[in-house]
């Protein structure tokens, strides 16, 4: 730990011993990464964290090409903190948000944004939920306050919990049902975590989608919501010290509560490969896809995860990867492949693979040769010229990030709520330059198929 | 406290600062008939490209649909003496992004480079025009990839109304094809046919690039005149003009999927038509503005009937149509239908209320800067007003003519936008009212072209299991990225 790293964390537990004593009994909620200091503190290149009284913390990322800043206001709250039996509520409870408080009622959170130049949306993932605004500079005290507001004042009413579950069931229907490749999808990962909430899809199962009401929804709310458990993210044409100044004003004046952990969830082994076949009349092409768990980000040893990520890039990031280069343009297989690494998770990771065979070609000799080429990742270390042009492809994708505000702030917020320090992201470049030859061959051979489901995908008759 | 605070701002006018990039846009001149504009930002060492050409897929020949989009597909499968692997291989060695797609209009090629890469970017995009390689191999993977994705397509709701819409939509005119074509159009393409579009359509002659990004300007004309002057510069070929637009009625294509989709559309305005703006206006309030519109309101808020509603004022060159779509269950899809046509009838009955104009505008000017809060945003921006035929003073001009719109402007557009009796509606889905579902023929033309214009290598399957990514939240509706 370095010395700055240190301070900052005196710093923090001086706050939490004064006021938050909600940190300390929340074991989980308080797994900050090195906990930021009072006044703005710079973390990295470009970016200034500082903590408020009550405990939410916040990250300012200056960027001055245009007149105008991203807020993004990051919960640690997620899919996995559905309760058992209603799927799909935190996802449900993040549009309640757009519904109304006492003194900004019904739509006027959206109308007033809208009317004041800016964009808004959230989205919601297994492990975070995250609202944000873009808007010109001067209304970053407007969408603040608005946040501020909702965070502690949503009225939650039947006549907008029913018709917003309607929303939500024709949302299901459109990206879920309407799409066999997302049935798919849902159906390995339900498979892939035995009994961790991952396999859970975000958006929730439809049955228990329909089982969400009110007094769901406001113990949802009372459980989660709270300053204690949020990271500010604010991006653009700002200083530290203006957001400092704005967010004392707006958030600085809510009190944390104490919050009851998170639940952990345990991830029990699996002892063998999960394997299925779904037939589908509305899949029109098949599809095998493969699907592992692996070690996260904040699961990793030093080291692994980046070597995940660039193996990732080499099997199957774009045209000049080796199963597109085998199986699509060598052995003319497949039409596409591809493979990817995610680990961006508070808890386990997936390395996916799918191909999409040519006409004719079954999905066992497809599979077959994707079995191939995996062997043979797993028997020598990447040839030099790839390994560097998968490292740079990796490397350049931060310079470009830095090109959006959004991209810098998901960047960032995300890597907060799960887990991970804002050195860690700074870092990530340097992290994958040193991957080598050998690291990669080791992520491939940690891949083991008793980890993994592995499912065709067929058009077919029945439905 | 909060609720004064907030009347405070709804009220004060919005005083908005012409963007920083756009207050300085740079016209360079490379003769050859070609428009080129340019952003200058150092803040970030990446350069954005923003390329346009009259080649899209209304130039395609009878028969042939398809064309313009399969050789945009192309473009990054070899040229010159690099074959398509050591073409992808010199992309990406270089983190550069290199990406072609067919519009109705035009051929629109973006590129992302590191600065430091720029000149070989534009040396691989001068070899990709002039010297396509369009080799037996790349060609028949390309062309699986197309028909693969057409086949997925022919299930997917929202794919086959926008096809049957702009089907039954442009009637006789080469917009009533898809861009991306139909399998037997696609498997009918030969690299001849290929070859020969490229010769007539890939020139400089109408060519439109917008550049935003860490480059100087004497850098930047040397390198774009550099890139462009062996291109040759021969006239492209005029497109037709069109006759009546539009097929009045509510058109079936029955499909068994849970949910429905409804694409529903009326003739435009053009975009020199002096009510273009005035009519983005009106169809921001209808349908264009997301949460804050009267179709959101009435079809998904009150009603909970729809994840998305939206509409869009479109002009291409030679037509003009405000479509919108909408999905929903089986059973809800004719009431939805009937809502829509409801509000746009009350709509263009009583025209906006002044406070809706008022927020129309603040929204449409104050949300302009965002799109040069990036090299990418600006490059993008500045094509799309290039494409329009917009001039280099119209990114200063344009918050002023929205400022300038009065209601009686917005009440005489939205009459004349807005007739529900001529609205033209195609549903892909099986209604499950009771009612039998009615007996509407396919189009006689293969279907066509789908609402949003598809990437320019067709993915013919997203990795499937990909992880699982955020859902987004409840805003569904385009909130203009591209702005007017």
């Amino acid at each position: 730990m370095t010395g700055s790293r240190l301070a900052a964390f005196t710093a923090a537990c001086l706050i939490a011993a004064a006021s938050v004593t909600a940190l300390a009994q929340s074991g989980d909620r308080s797994k900050l990464s090195a906990p930021p200091p009072v006044n703005p503190r710079q973390t990295g290149n470009n970016t200034f964290q500082f903590a408020l009284q009550n405990g939410m913390q916040v990250l300012v990322i200056p960027d001055h090409r245009a007149p105008v800043v991203t807020q993004m206001l990051w919960f640690r709250v997620g899919a996995v903190d559905d309760p058992p039996g209603i799927s799909g509520i935190a996802h449900f409870f993040e549009h309640m948000m757009f519904r109304g408080t006492k003194s900004v009622p019904g739509d006027q959170f959206s109308q007033t944004v809208s009317k004041n130049g800016g964009e808004l949306n959230a989205f919601t993932s297994h492990d975070y939920t995250a609202y944000y605004e873009q808007i010109a500079k001067d209304r970053l005290p407007l969408v603040m306050r608005l946040e501020a507001d909702r965070l502690v004042n949503l009225i939650l009413t039947d006549a907008s919990v029913g018709p917003e579950r309607d929303v939500v069931l024709e949302e299901r229907r459109m990206r879920v049902e309407n799409d066999p490749q997302s049935l798919m999808s849902e159906q390995m990962r339900a498979a892939l975590h035995l009994t961790h909430p991952y396999g859970r899809p975000v958006i929730g199962w439809a049955e228990e989608i329909r089982r969400i009401d009110r007094v769901s929804a406001q113990r949802f709310y009372n459980r989660h919501y709270a300053p204690n458990n949020a990271i500010l993210v604010v991006a653009g044409d700002v200083t530290p010290d203006e957001v400092r100044k704005l967010a004392q004003d707006t958030y600085g004046k809510l009190p944390a509560r104490n919050l009851e952990p998170r639940s952990e969830s345990a991830e029990p082994p699996r002892m063998a490969e999960t394997r299925m076949t779904i037939t589908r009349r509305d899949a029109r092409v098949p599809i095998f896809s493969r699907l592992y768990r692996v070690p996260s980000y904040s699961q990793a040893r030093p080291g692994q995860a980046q070597a995940l990520e660039t193996y990732g890039q080499l099997l199957g990031g774009g045209q000049t990867s080796m199963l597109y280069r085998v199986l699509v343009e060598q052995k003319k297989l497949a039409s596409d492949a591809g493979a990817s690494y995610d680990g961006n998770n508070r808890d386990a990771g997936e390395f996916s693979i799918y191909a999409v065979p040519r006409p004719g070609v079954t999905l066992q000799a497809l599979e077959k040769a994707v079995d191939e080429v995996l062997l043979s990742t797993r028997n020598a270390p990447p040839q030099a010229a790839d390994l560097t042009r998968a490292k740079t492809g990796l490397i350049a994708s931060v310079t470009y990030r830095r090109d959006s505000q959004m991209s810098l702030a998901m960047a960032y917020g995300q890597a907060l709520t799960i887990g991970l320090t804002v050195d860690d992201v700074n870092e990530w470049p340097a992290r994958i330059r040193a991957v080598t030859a050998d690291n990669v061959r080791r992520a491939a051979q940690s891949l083991s198929r008793n980890q993994a489901v592995t499912c065709y995908l067929l058009p077919g008759g029945s439905k | 406290m909060i609720h004064r605070a907030l009347a405070a701002c709804a009220f004060a006018l919005i005083v908005m600062s012409v963007p920083s990039q756009a207050a300085d846009i740079q016209n360079i001149d490379l003769g050859k008939n070609a428009t080129v504009w340019f952003a200058e930002d150092h803040t970030v060492p990446i350069i954005a490209f923003n390329i346009s050409m009259p080649a899209g897929s209304a130039y395609d020949p009878a028969g042939k649909s398809g064309l313009a989009s399969f050789a945009a597909s192309m473009m990054d499968e070899g040229a010159g003496d690099l074959s398509s692997k050591a073409f992808h291989e010199a992309i990406e060695n270089r983190a550069i992004g290199f990406s072609a797609r067919a519009e109705r209009d035009h051929l629109v090629i973006s590129i992302t480079t590191l600065k430091e890469n720029a000149p070989e970017a534009m040396r691989l995009l001068q070899m990709a025009l002039m010297k396509p390689r369009f080799e037996a191999d790349a060609l028949a993977r390309v062309k699986t990839q197309i028909i693969q994705s057409l086949q997925q397509d022919q299930v997917e709701p929202p794919r086959v109304a926008g096809r049957a819409f702009a089907s039954a939509f442009f009637g006789n005119h080469p917009y009533a094809q898809s861009s991306i074509g139909t399998i037997k159009s696609v498997s009918s393409i030969t690299a001849a046919d290929l070859r020969a579009f490229a010769r007539r359509h890939w020139v400089t002659n109408g060519i439109k690039v917008a550049v935003a990004g860490d480059i100087t300007k004497p850098e930047l004309t040397k390198l774009l005149a550099d890139t462009f002057r062996p291109v040759p510069n021969t006239a492209p070929p005029a497109l037709p003009n069109i006759g009546r637009l539009g097929k009045p009625g509510v058109h079936v294509m029955p499909l068994p999927v849970p949910q429905p989709t409804a694409v529903f559309g009326l003739p435009g305005i053009m975009r020199d038509d002096p009510d273009f703006i005035p009519g983005y206006v009106a169809n921001y309030i209808l349908g264009g503005g997301g949460f804050s519109s009267r179709l959101t309101n009435e079809v998904r808020v009150k009603r909970g009937l729809t994840y998305g509603v939206s509409t869009s004022l479109t002009a291409y060159s030679k037509a003009s149509v405000m479509m919108g779509s909408v999905a929903t269950r089986a059973n809800a899809i004719r009431q939805t239908v009937q809502v829509v046509r409801d509000t746009m009838s009350t709509f263009a009955k009583e025209g906006p209320t002044q406070q809706e104009l008022n927020d129309a505008k603040t929204y449409l000017t104050g949300s302009f800067p965002m799109a040069f809060a990036s090299n990418r945003g600006t490059a993008s921006q500045l094509g799309t007003f290039q494409r329009q035929n917009l001039d280099i003073g119209y990114v200063a001009r344009r918050n002023s003519l929205i400022q300038a719109v009065t209601i009686a402007d917005v009440q005489r557009v939205a009459k004349r936008l807005y007739d529900p009796a001529r609205l033209t509606v195609v549903i892909a889905g099986t209604p499950s009212d009771g009612r039998p579902a009615p007996q509407v023929p396919r189009p006689p033309v293969p279907p066509s072209e789908a609402p949003k214009p598809p990437a320019s290598v067709p993915a013919t399957a997203k990795p499937p299991a990909t992880p699982e990514k955020p859902v987004p939240g409840p805003v569904t509706a385009p909130q203009d990225t591209q702005k007017p």
